[in-house]
């Protein structure tokens, strides 16, 4: 085992070296920079931006830009945001952060729901629940994120209109005067304000998970041990939680590594929509000004975190999985 | 008796210490002193996130050392007159040959840490923006054609400035707002520019951040929320018509709502006092809340055009296709593709009917510029078909397309930046009316980057035919732009041979100098009027229309500006003369 794990990590660094090189390479690949947008500026003169554009090093040819970035990157330091004058990981980590307390609770209640609902579908396969459970998740499924938390946003603002009660906050993650909040005040205004973007992530995530758990779960039932198992007399339940149940749940399982890079890839646009301060309007934002260190920086972290989760991924499996072996 | 004598000349010596306040005139705001009331907090939303605290690498307009510092400086301007008017200067003397200009800065005015604000925090503030290591966004706007303004202090409260020519932008360029020298200074002396770099990033203490405007930072939140009090040392200097020290709110929030439909729904919802809706839905629905007596706001449709462009440009240089070549430098060519704009029906389709068209490179907010006597080659497609005749396309090919009589089919590419719904929806547009007259207008949204890559690129061979785009930006002393009017201007974006090719050019760049150089505002506006004619007769950017401003308040702010001021230029208040109603 001590032989593969160490297999394993050495097989990484050249993984490492090419993922970041081609995502170097691709950034790179965009016309423009960083400074782009500023020409159309007309007060800043040509000679202005290129002592900028020297200044940032965009003016250097591709492979020392790059093996200026990689002698860093192994020093730990993921490189200095244009925008923000400011070293990338003082400006992402509080954001990735902030992306988490949404994340994390919409991922574990996920399993809470997507599991149980997908085992129930398998075990009452077309029945009129199954058949509800499919509708919803399809629906879940159907409608895109932004849309819902806008939805959701117009439901609130109908409630405020009628009633003049604010359920839930319509955007942002804290309310004003948060900073003379207690902390018990500040986590239940951050709750309060995590609801409805939890609501909208969870949703949307049930449906392709519940499918899939459902679908394994029919697999595993119609296998030959099943039938024995249940030919042995052996009681319902011990039947679908410990012999169907466990065998069905390996590929979920496998892929809970790759879970751990999208913890800190963001939530997405809800994120945007409800104003919540996470990684994706930071993100986009720098894409879309070709903040050149702050997108490869973050997608270097997200990268480090794929191949570690792969790796748990891996171990965990030949945990659960009595056919692996590693010896 | 004597004792009353010492103390009126003590009140005198007061009331010349008093003297040195300066006085928010009544007429910028509709409130009278006596109905503004004291404290509360405002709250508005912007749409993309602050970036640092440092007044010398910031970039984005809006940023936080210009909201901190009023962004006001020696001098300002009188919203109801444009006039410059002294404001950190208590008043100033031009030299006889207008080069210098002498500043008598105002006493009594401190720095929120209790430091007096005099001569040596300009000089500092000026050195480190014109340090090229620093990379301040402001560096530019200190030189004049490449040569350099110069400060000298002459006191500790009188400072000249000294310009290399004659400039109608003098005082535009004397109002930069200073910085306390006592904090940067050491810091400049010891590390330099990588020192300044590293100072007031957003991880700075909001305590560090010194201010000489009206708010102090109380809070950040990246991404989330910025919170501003109000500086106790401002309200020394800075009162109303009665005396009492501004600003009158406590706080100004101001939150971060990347998504304008969370922005119109936390306006919506009271949640923020200011909102300045662009699309006909964000109108209507404000206008339905207000009317179903849901939020009690005022909403001002159509207050003015916004400054900005939205315009055609044709390439100049294209050895490569000579025909297409001197038909793009063809005047004739250029005035028939202005005539087929449908200039209203952008302003219908992109922009819901509330929009203005723009016929010069001046924009229409700009009223005391505008000529109004020059041509301005409205929609009119037979007027377009005729020019064309004249220029030899008279017959039609089987696919409806003019020909020459060499059988050249008159057509061109057309291109703008994918994602700009509403430029797209220009470029159709024109694409429809064009086909009209039987112009083949192949129509091409690219990406932003590359597109600016095409426009800018120079020589002889540019690798567009036009391009639709826009800029912002451009000052009330000279509306022409420095880059854009001459013909080695970056951004002279239909000629980039280096060179001017029409004698026009060369007639417009040297109106250009004469204007920027002339002082007296009345010639400088009939220079304006005469660049506006020779613009017009070159036309060598098709301008199309640009939208309209839309501000809009909760009614429990007041203090906002007078119908007459209220403007893309001005806005819709003062933050200093606002105050919360209820």
């Amino acid at each position: 085992m001590a032989n593969y794990i160490l297999k394993r990590f050495l097989s990484l660094i050249p993984t490492f070296f090419g993922a970041t090189f081609l995502a170097f390479l691709i950034i790179q690949m965009a016309p423009g920079d960083y400074l782009t947008q500023l020409e159309l500026d007309p007060k800043v003169t040509p000679e202005t931006i290129a002592r900028l554009r020297a200044q940032f090093g965009l003016d250097r040819p591709f492979h020392e830009q790059y093996l200026l970035w990689m002698h860093n990157l192994l020093h730990l330091n993921l490189g200095y945001s244009f925008a923000y004058q400011a070293p990338v990981l003082e400006i992402v980590w509080p954001r990735v952060l902030n992306s988490m307390v949404l994340v994390v609770p919409s991922t574990i209640l996920l399993f809470l729901i997507a599991v149980p609902v997908g085992v129930y579908g398998a075990l009452r396969q077309y029945s009129l629940g199954d058949r509800v459970v499919s509708f919803l998740a399809y629906l879940g499924l159907a409608i895109p994120n932004f849309f819902l938390a806008l939805i959701l946003m117009y439901l609130v603002l109908q409630v405020y209109f009628r009633t003049g009660v604010m359920v839930f906050p319509v955007s942002g993650m804290t309310s004003s005067g948060f900073e003379q909040f207690s902390f018990w005040q500040k986590v239940v205004d951050v709750a309060w304000h995590a609801v409805l973007p939890i609501v909208v992530l969870t949703t949307s995530d049930i449906a392709g998970f519940s499918r899939i758990m459902r679908g394994q779960m029919l697999e595993a039932l119609s296998q030959d041990y099943v039938r024995t198992a249940r030919a042995k007399g052996l009681p319902e339940r011990v039947v679908v939680y410990k012999h169907a149940l466990r065998n069905a749940v390996i590929p979920i399982v496998a892929n809970i590594g790759g879970i751990l890079p999208t913890l800190i890839s963001g939530a997405g646009l809800v994120e945007v929509v409800m104003a919540w301060p996470g990684i994706t309007p930071l993100l986009l934002d720098a894409i879309s000004q070709q903040d050149l260190y702050v997108v490869a920086g973050f997608l270097t972290m997200g990268l480090v975190l794929l191949m570690i989760g792969n790796l748990l991924s891996d171990l965990l499996l030949a945990w659960v999985d009595p056919r692996i072996r590693y010896e | 008796m004597r004792k009353a004598v010492l103390l009126a000349g003590i009140l005198a010596l007061a009331g010349v210490a008093s003297a040195q306040t300066f006085v928010w005139p009544q007429k910028w705001t509709v409130a009278k002193p006596s109905e503004a009331k004291r404290g509360g907090t405002l709250r508005a939303a912007v749409i993309s996130d602050y970036r640092t605290f440092n007044p010398f690498v910031t970039a984005e307009s809006g940023n936080v050392p210009d909201l901190i510092s009023g962004s006001r400086g020696l001098a300002t301007r009188d919203p109801t007159t444009g006039d410059w008017i002294p404001y950190m200067a208590e008043s100033w003397t031009i030299s006889p040959n207008k080069l210098e200009i002498t500043f008598k800065i105002r006493k009594g005015m401190k720095w929120s840490d209790g430091r007096p604000i005099t001569a040596d925090d300009w000089i500092t503030t000026w050195r480190i923006h014109t340090d090229k290591a620093v990379g301040s966004n402001s560096y530019d706007s200190f030189f004049i054609d490449g040569k350099p303004i110069v400060l000298r202090k002459i006191d500790d409260y009188t400072i000249r400035f000294i310009y290399p020519k004659t400039d109608a932008e003098a005082f535009n360029i004397a109002r930069f707002e200073p910085w306390p020298a006592h904090v940067f200074g050491p810091v400049y002396q010891r590390e330099g520019a990588e020192g300044i770099k590293k100072m007031w990033t957003l991880n700075e203490k909001p305590e560090n951040i010194v201010s000489g405007g009206p708010w102090l930072i109380e809070s950040y939140r990246p991404g989330e929320r910025l919170v501003l009090k109000r500086n106790p040392a401002f309200g020394e200097w800075n009162k109303d018509e009665a005396g009492n020290p501004l600003p009158y709110l406590d706080r100004y929030e101001i939150k971060i709502v990347k998504d304008v439909n969370a922005q119109l729904a936390e306006f919506l919802a009271g949640n923020i006092d200011l909102m300045a809706p662009s699309t006909v839905d964000h109108i209507s629905q404000i206008r339905q809340a207000i009317q179903q007596g849901r939020l009690d706001a005022t909403l001002k449709v159509n207050a003015s055009p916004v400054a900005s462009s939205q315009f055609m440009v044709f390439n100049w240089n294209k050895a490569s296709d000579p025909f297409k070549q001197s038909l793009f430098r063809s005047d004739k060519f250029r005035r028939a593709m202005s005539h087929i704009v449908n200039r209203q029906a952008v302003i219908d389709v992109v922009y819901g009917g509330l929009g203005t068209p723009m016929y010069s490179s001046v924009y229409p907010v700009l009223t005391q510029w505008i000529n109004p006597k020059v041509p301005k080659y409205e929609y009119n497609p037979q007027q377009a078909a005729k020019l064309l005749a004249e220029l030899g396309f008279t017959k039609k090919d089987r696919e409806g397309y003019l020909v020459d009589a060499r059988g050249r089919r008159l057509e061109f590419n057309l291109a703008t930046n994918a994602g700009n719904a509403q430029r797209e929806q220009i470029a159709k547009l024109i694409v429809d009316e064009a086909k009209k007259v039987g112009v083949k207008v192949n129509f091409q949204a690219i990406d932003f980057n590359t597109l600016v890559g095409q426009l800018l690129s120079s020589g002889p061979d540019r690798p567009f035919d036009a391009i639709i785009i826009g800029l912002t930006g451009g000052g009330l002393d000279w509306p022409f732009g420095s880059n854009v009017v001459p013909c080695k201007g970056n951004l002279h974006m239909w000629n980039k041979s280096g060179q001017c090719l029409d004698p026009r050019e060369t007639l417009m760049e040297k109106l250009y100098y004469q204007g920027r150089t002339e002082l007296d505002f009345k010639k400088r506006v009939e220079i304006g009027y005469r660049m506006q004619e020779v613009e017009a007769e070159l036309l060598p950017v098709i301008y199309i229309a640009g939208p309209n401003y839309h501000p809009a308040w909760n009614n429990r702010l007041g203090g906002e500006h007078p119908d007459a001021i209220i403007s893309s230029i001005w806005g819709s208040r003062q933050v200093e003369l606002t105050f919360i109603k209820k």
